[in-house]
């Protein structure tokens, strides 16, 4: 009991790691169908974020509020520079962010080295779950992103913003037709995925190596749960990453990480095969 | 209050209007006729900044439009009904309509009821996924969504295009009382003969992507060859 507990709780944490970086990537995809190959660094950038924001004397907790503001921030310049140059052109749109991917991760690495940093936990304590101790700062990191999830879904079903998006998802010259400005949109959204890339990168920090080759741990399942969960609505990556991350830690524990692995792409596969737009394109027809 | 001149545009590889003129005077219907592929769609595409102009010059309430963007296009008062309506299929018929203001200034949350005024069934069918509508509700919503912003300008491209006839004039009823009450100026793409005398003042025959002529709707209800030699085919 206890333990399938545990395992309960291993996967809602992973689970919800991933929603939180897919969400922005599923985000500016739906948008401005932008395959952003480039999210994986603005995650890494909102780790180095807390580390800068360390080093310079700040607490943790500074670097978690300042991240995605920077990498928002960072996220509206590339739009600005880079990425509204190549929308319409879907495969230079991978080109494009793959290249600003490589320059940001080199960037790095002239700015802080090559080598791996630590954040230390700013929630040192466990929580006592069925006799087991648990991490709190696990469970700190579900909370924020079940919170980003209620905003996002706030944000896009609740508000005027939300809905002039949607609109430009289903129709976008359509929308544009009804004053909607289509340009300051696509600015809004972009800065908010990156910010939200940013944000991930803060909270996981504290769990992870920080150095320049962190944003492809999760970039990958992400990519996959969207896949799997189909780009074409907001729930998408929820169900996707619900299906990859609940596999993953339950084969990883049945068996090794390695057979994880496989069970994993090959469950993907599967699932793409019998449903071509997802797993939310099946059940919402979004 | 529109005025178009020497209007050059078209897609890529080819040129579909070939110096265009056209003066829509404020308050009035203007229709437009012709066959298929002479440029109608394209000039209501090309109005609406959907369309990349080459050459000529399009001047809205003095505004010259050319080269602008569609969002800026109608904010300057320019509504749209395309052909095909491209309402959001997926939306209820009030999120819908909520689209149509949300670009306005102020950004109106609600739907005021005078949306619903005109077109009663809208109002029923509030909550109602617009992709469940008939055709000729989905032409209503698609007119309701264009007019909730209060547009100067309204472009209207084949509304009666696959409706059944009885909708196609009480939609025409509809749309000339609202013209007559708000002063609304109207440029009606329209093969549907019926429609285009019911509703407009003044015709404009397309040919080849410019004006071949113009005559008074009066002039055409006496005059069937005129009707015969532009849209026959």
């Amino acid at each position: 009991m206890e333990q399938l507990f545990i395992l309960t709780l291993d996967a809602s944490n992973f689970i919800l790691a991933i929603i939180l970086v897919a969400m922005g990537l599923v985000i500016i995809f739906g948008l401005m169908n932008v395959i952003n190959m480039a999210h994986g660094e603005l995650f890494l950038l909102g780790a180095y974020t807390v580390v800068m924001v360390e080093r310079l004397g700040g607490s943790y907790w500074l670097g978690l509020v300042l991240a995605p503001l920077a990498v928002g921030l960072v996220g509206l310049i590339v739009e600005e520079l880079v990425v509204r140059h190549v929308y319409h052109r879907f495969l230079d749109t991978i080109l494009a962010t793959w290249g600003l991917s490589i320059a940001i991760k080199q960037a790095v690495v002239v700015a802080f080295g090559p080598a791996s940093h630590t954040v230390s936990s700013p929630i040192a304590a466990s929580i006592e779950i069925f006799g087991a101790p648990y991490p709190a700062y696990r469970l700190f990191i579900m909370a924020v992103a079940l919170l980003v999830i209620a905003v996002t879904f706030w944000l896009f079903f609740r508000t005027a913003f939300g809905l002039a998006a949607r609109g430009v998802i289903a129709n976008r010259d359509m929308a544009a037709c009804l004053g909607i400005n289509t340009r300051r949109l696509d600015r809004a959204t972009f800065a908010y995925g990156a910010a939200l890339a940013g944000l991930a990168g803060a909270v996981m920090a504290p769990i992870m190596s920080v150095d320049p080759q962190m944003g492809l741990g999760f970039l990958i399942p992400a990519f996959l749960s969207i896949l799997v969960g189909g780009a074409g609505h907001l729930a998408g990556p929820l169900l996707g990453a619900a299906a990859i991350g609940g596999t993953d830690t339950l084969a990883a524990n049945l068996w090794s990480p390695v057979v994880a692995q496989i069970v994993v792409f090959t469950m993907a596969i599967v699932v793409i095969r019998l449903f071509p737009r997802g797993l939310a394109g099946r059940w919402f027809g979004g | 209050m529109l005025s178009v001149a020497g209007l050059e545009a078209g897609y890529r590889g080819s040129r579909v209007l070939n110096g265009l003129d056209l003066e829509v005077a404020e308050g009035t219907v203007a229709a437009l006729l012709g066959r298929n592929g002479m440029g109608k769609t394209t000039l209501m595409r090309a109005l609406m900044g959907l369309v990349t102009v080459s050459a000529g010059r399009i001047v809205f309430r003095g505004r010259d439009t050319a080269g602008l963007r569609p969002y800026t296009i109608a904010k300057l008062g320019i509504a749209y009904v395309p052909q095909g309506r491209e309402i959001f299929a997926d939306f209820t018929v009030e999120e819908n309509l909520r689209l149509g203001l949300v670009g306005r200034p102020g950004g109106a949350r609600r739907v005021p009821a005078a949306a619903y005024r005109h077109f009663p069934v809208l109002a029923e069918r509030r909550g109602q996924r617009a992709g469940t509508l008939s055709g000729g509700e989905q032409q209503q919503l698609a007119i309701a969504r264009a007019l909730v912003g209060q547009p100067r300008l309204l472009l209207l491209d084949e509304p009666s295009e696959g409706i059944q006839p009885s909708i196609v004039l009480q939609i025409a009823a509809s749309l000339k009382q609202i013209a007559a009450e708000e002063g609304l100026t109207v440029l009606l793409v329209e093969q549907n003969v019926e429609m285009v005398l019911s509703l407009a003042a003044d015709c404009a025959f397309i040919e080849n992507g410019r004006v071949a002529a113009r005559h008074a709707a009066a002039e055409l209800r006496g005059d069937a060859a005129i009707l015969h030699r532009y849209l026959a085919v």
